[in-house]
C-alpha cells in the first residue's frame, strides 16, 4: 500500500503474508475445479486427490493466522496495515471453508458415481452455478491482489445470481424427484452439492467485503448492495 | 615496532612525564609547608591567643591581631556578601537581556583579578584621607571590595547550574519571577552560594596589602572599629621585617595560624558542599 | 466504522481552547504555521508528530511558557474560554495558575514533599495549616502517590524514585486546581510500569480537567487520548477522533507516519 515501511523486514513479512493468501486461494480454486470435474465425470483419482489436499488447505489457514499474530505483536500495526491484517485473518477463514465445501462436493460426487445411475448431463445448471462461484472467487482474489475496491463491489452483485441459480436447481430437482422416485437419493446429494456451491459464493462475497474494508476502511458486511457500491466507488 | 607497542610506550612516557611535573609542583608546596610548620609550630601555644603583641624583647601573643582580623573579616564579609549575592542573582536571572549584565560581569571580573593593593589604595584615597585617620572600618571596606567580585562570580555560576526546567516548573504554577528566584532557584543553589561565601572569607583572611593603608596596625587591644586596628597579616609583615628574634617567632606562628585556618575553611567548604548538593 | 449503523449523537462538546491562525517564531525561524485547532473540554487531546514538528511549541503557547525567553514570539489568537490569552493585558501568572504543566523531566523542588505541593497552592490561596494538609493529601491521592509517601511528607522531594517524582509533579500541578493540564511527554523518561500508572491517572483525571498531551509514542497516544492532532514541520496535518485517526486516517501523510512509512 503505497510507499515502504522504515523496516524492510516488516515489508517482507507483509509481502509473505499476502502471497500466502494468494497461494492458498489458488489451491482452493483448483480444489473447486477438481471437485466439479469429479462431479461431472466421476474420476475416482481426482476425487481422492481433492480429499487429500484438504489437509494442505487447513495447514495454510493455520500458518497464515500464526503469521498475523506475529506481525501484530511485533509491529502494532495501525491504519491500513491494521485493516490488512484483520482482513487477511478473516479471508483465510473463508478460504478454508470454501475448501471444506469443495471436499464435500467431492465426497458427494463419489457417492453419486458409486451408486451408478447418474444422468448428469441433465444437471448443466449445477455446472453453470459452479462456474459463477469459481469466477467470483477468482475475481475476489484478483481484487485482493490489486486492492481494487470497485472490482470487489461488482462481485457482491453476482452473489444474487448464484442464489437465483440455486433456487432454480432446487425446483428442477424437485420435479425430477416427483417424476421418478428412484432418483431421490442422487437428487438429494445433488441438492447438497448445489448448497455447497451457493456457500462458496457467499464466502467469495465475504472476501470481496474484506477487500473493501482494507481499501476504504468501511465495514460493509450486512449492508445492502447499493450502499456497498456507493462506499466502494467513493 | 607494531602499532600497539608504540602506543603503549608513548602512553607510559606521557604518564611518567605528568607524574614528574606533578611531583615537581608538589615538592615546592611541600617545602613551603614544611618550613612553615617547622618555624611556626614552636610558637603555637595558649599564650598566642591570650596575650597582645608585645614590644620587642618581651613575651607576648597575637590576641589583638587575631581579634582585629576576625572583626574586620566579619565586617567585610557582611558588607560585601549581600551586594555580591544580589548582583549575582541579577546576572544569572536577568542577565540575558540588555547591556547592563555583560558590562557588570566584565567589571566584576576586572575587580576580581585586580591587585589587592590597588583596592587598599583606593579606600585610602576615598575614605581614609577624607576621614583623616586609619580605621578598622576602612580595612573592612577594603576587604568588602575583595569579597564582592568573588561572591558575584560564585553566585552567578551556581545559579546558572540550576536547570531551566526547575524555573519553568515553578513559573508553570503561576509563580511571579521574584518568587521563582527566591523560593526555588536560590534555594536550589543554596549550598553552592554558601560555599562561595566561605571561599571568599578564606581569600580575605590572608590579604595584607589592602590593610596596609587602611587599618594600619595597633600595638594594643582595641575593639573600636573607628581607630587603627591590629590584624594578623600586617603584624606578620611588620614582625618579619624587624631584626628581633622573638618577633620573628611570633610572625612564623601567625603565618602558620593563617595557613591552618584557610586550610580548614577550604576543607569545610568542600565537605559542606558535597553533603548538601542535590543531584538533578 | 460500520456504514449502516447510525452514529450515536455526539454530545455538544464545549471547546475549551480555540487556536486561530497561530504563527510562532524562534527569532527568524517560523516553527508554527497558521494553526487552527480546537481543544475540547474534559477530554484528552494528543499531539503527535516527528521531532521538530512543533508539537511542544504549540503546547507551550497554551500557558505562554515561551514568554520566559527573549526572541520567541507568537502571533494570532488563542482563546481560553473565549478570552484571548495572547492579548497584551493577559496576566501571565494567573494564566499559568489556570493552565498547569507537567514536563518531560521530573522536577521536584528542593524542599519537602509537603512543601512541594503547598508551593503552588500558597501562591494564590491562603489556607489554614489544616486545610493545606487536606489539600496536599487530596492532590497526592489523585496522583496515586499518597500511599507511598504519606509517612514521609517531610522528606525532600528529590529522595523519591523517577516515577514517584513525576507523580509528585503531577500532584503539584493538580493541587492548584487548574482547568487545563498540559503534559509534555510526561512518561518518556519513565519505565513501563510507571508509564502505565501515569496513563491510568490520565484516564481518571480527564473527568475533571481538560488534558493536552504531547507524546512521541504513538501507541500511548492511541491508548490514552480521545482526540489526536498530527503535526509535521509546523503544520497541523490532521485532527480528529483518535480511533479514526489510527484506523482510517484522512490524510496520506498521517497514514504514512502512523504506519511507519517515512519514504
Amino acid at each position: 500500500m503505497g510507499s515502504e515501511h522504515l523496516s524492510k523486514q516488516y515489508d517482507n513479512d507483509l509481502e509473505t503474508l499476502r502471497s500466502g493468501v494468494l497461494q492458498m486461494g489458488g489451491l482452493v480454486e483448483s480444489q473447486i475445479r477438481g471437485a466439479i470435474d469429479a462431479f461431472a465425470h466421476g474420476n475416482q483419482d481426482l476425487i481422492d486427490q481433492v480429499i487429500a489436499n484438504e489437509a494442505r488447505v487447513n495447514e495454510c489457514e493455520v500458518q497464515i493466522d500464526d503469521d498475523c499474530s506475529h506481525i501484530i505483536v511485533k509491529r502494532q500495526p495501525a491504519a491500513s496495515d491494521l485493516r490488512l491484517i484483520m482482513a487477511i485473518s478473516k479471508t483465510v477463514t473463508d478460504l478454508e471453508r470454501i475448501g471444506d465445501e469443495a471436499e464435500k462436493i467431492a465426497r458427494m460426487s463419489r457417492q453419486i458415481h458409486e451408486r451408478g445411475h447418474a444422468d448428469l448431463h441433465r444437471f448443466a445448471t449445477v455446472r453453470h452455478a459452479a462456474d459463477i462461484a469459481l469466477s467470483m472467487l477468482r475475481q475476489a482474489l484478483d481484487a485482493f491482489a490489486r486492492l481494487d475496491a470497485a472490482d470487489a463491489a461488482s462481485i457482491i452483485r453476482q452473489d444474487v445470481a448464484i442464489d437465483t441459480e440455486f433456487r432454480s436447481i432446487l425446483r428442477q430437482l424437485i420435479t425430477f424427484m416427483m417424476e421418478d422416485p428412484r432418483t431421490i437419493s442422487t437428487a438429494l446429494e445433488i441438492v447438497w452439492i448445489a448448497k455447497a456451491i451457493e456457500r462458496i459464493g457467499d464466502h467469495a462475497k465475504n472476501i470481496a467485503e474484506d477487500v473493501i474494508y482494507i481499501v476504504k476502511g468501511t465495514d460493509v458486511r450486512h449492508t445492502a448492495v447499493e450502499v456497498v457500491e456507493r462506499e466502494a466507488l467513493s | 615496532m607494531d602499532l600497539y607497542t608504540r602506543r603503549l610506550l608513548i602512553n607510559r612516557f606521557n604518564l611518567v612525564v605528568s607524574l614528574l611535573t606533578m611531583l615537581f609542583g608538589l615538592f615546592w608546596l611541600g617545602w613551603i609547608l614544611f618550613t612553615l610548620f617547622k618555624a611556626g609550630l614552636g610558637g603555637l601555644s595558649a599564650k598566642l591567643f591570650l596575650e597582645m603583641t608585645p614590644p620587642p624583647g618581651s613575651d607576648g601573643g597575637l590576641l589583638n591581631a587575631i581579634m582585629g582580623s576576625l572583626l574586620m573579616g566579619a565586617a567585610g564579609t557582611l558588607l560585601g556578601t549581600p551586594v555580591g549575592i544580589m548582583a549575582g542573582i541579577y546576572l544569572a536571572e536577568f542577565g540575558n537581556r540588555g547591556w547592563l549584565a555583560p558590562v557588570t560581569r566584565f567589571i566584576s571580573d576586572i575587580l576580581l583579578s585586580a591587585p589587592s593593593i590597588v583596592v587598599g589604595l583606593f579606600i585610602y584615597e576615598a575614605y581614609v584621607v577624607r576621614v583623616g585617620h586609619f580605621s578598622g572600618w576602612a580595612g573592612a571596606f577594603a576587604l568588602a571590595l575583595i569579597v564582592v567580585p568573588v561572591v558575584i562570580r560564585t553566585t552567578e555560576n551556581m545559579l546558572r547550574l540550576v536547570p531551566d526546567s526547575l524555573r519553568e516548573a515553578a513559573a508553570a504554577l503561576g509563580a511571579p519571577q521574584w518568587k521563582v528566584i527566591v523560593l526555588v532557584t536560590v534555594r536550589a543553589a543554596k549550598a553552592g552560594i554558601i560555599t562561595g561565601i566561605l571561599l571568599a572569607i578564606a581569600r580575605i583572611s590572608g590579604e595584607t596589602a589592602p590593610l596596609l593603608f587602611t587599618a594600619l596596625n595597633n600595638q594594643f587591644w582595641t575593639s573600636n572599629m573607628n581607630a587603627p586596628m591590629a590584624n594578623l597579616p600586617v603584624v606578620i609583615f611588620q614582625f618579619a621585617m624587624s631584626p628581633y628574634e622573638d618577633w620573628h617567632k611570633l610572625a612564623w606562628a601567625g603565618a602558620l595560624l593563617i595557613t591552618l585556618s584557610v586550610l580548614a575553611l577550604n576543607v569545610f567548604a568542600r565537605v559542606f558542599f558535597r553533603s548538601r548538593t542535590a543531584t538533578y | 466504522m460500520n456504514a449502516a449503523v447510525l452514529q450515536p449523537v455526539e454530545q455538544a462538546l464545549t471547546q475549551k481552547i480555540q487556536v486561530k491562525d497561530l504563527n510562532f517564531y524562534y527569532g527568524k525561524f517560523q516553527a508554527l504555521k497558521s494553526i487552527n485547532l480546537s481543544i475540547p473540554e474534559r477530554k484528552v487531546t494528543a499531539f503527535i508528530g516527528p521531532s521538530g514538528c512543533g508539537k511542544s511549541t504549540l503546547l507551550r503557547t497554551f500557558n505562554r511558557m515561551y514568554a520566559l525567553y527573549p526572541n520567541q514570539e507568537a502571533k494570532g489568537e488563542i482563546l481560553l474560554d473565549g478570552e484571548n490569552i495572547l492579548g497584551p493585558n493577559q496576566d501571565l501568572n494567573r494564566l499559568r495558575a489556570k493552565v498547569g504543566m507537567v514536563f518531560q523531566k521530573p522536577t521536584p523542588f528542593p524542599m519537602s514533599i509537603h512543601d512541594n505541593i503547598a508551593f503552588g497552592v500558597r501562591l494564590y490561596e491562603s489556607l489554614s495549616p489544616r486545610e493545606m494538609e487536606e489539600r496536599v493529601e487530596w492532590a497526592l491521592r489523585k496522583a496515586a502517590l499518597w500511599d507511598e509517601v504519606k509517612d514521609k511528607l517531610k522528606q525532600s522531594g528529590t529522595s523519591l524514585s523517577g516515577g514517584q517524582q513525576q507523580r509528585l509533579c503531577i500532584a503539584r500541578a493538580i493541587a492548584v486546581k487548574p482547568e487545563v493540564l498540559l503534559l509534555d511527554e510526561p512518561a518518556s523518561a519513565l519505565d513501563p510500569i510507571s508509564t502505565g500508572r501515569i496513563e491510568e491517572l490520565m484516564h481518571e483525571l480527564k473527568a475533571d480537567y481538560t488534558i493536552v498531551i504531547v507524546t512521541h509514542n504513538m501507541q500511548q497516544a492511541a491508548r490514552v487520548s480521545d482526540y489526536t492532532a498530527y503535526m509535521y514541520l509546523g503544520d497541523l496535518v490532521e485532527f480528529g477522533v483518535t480511533d479514526e485517526v489510527f484506523i482510517k486516517p484522512k490524510k496520506k501523510e498521517t497514514e504514512d507516519y502512523i504506519t511507519g512509512r517515512f519514504g
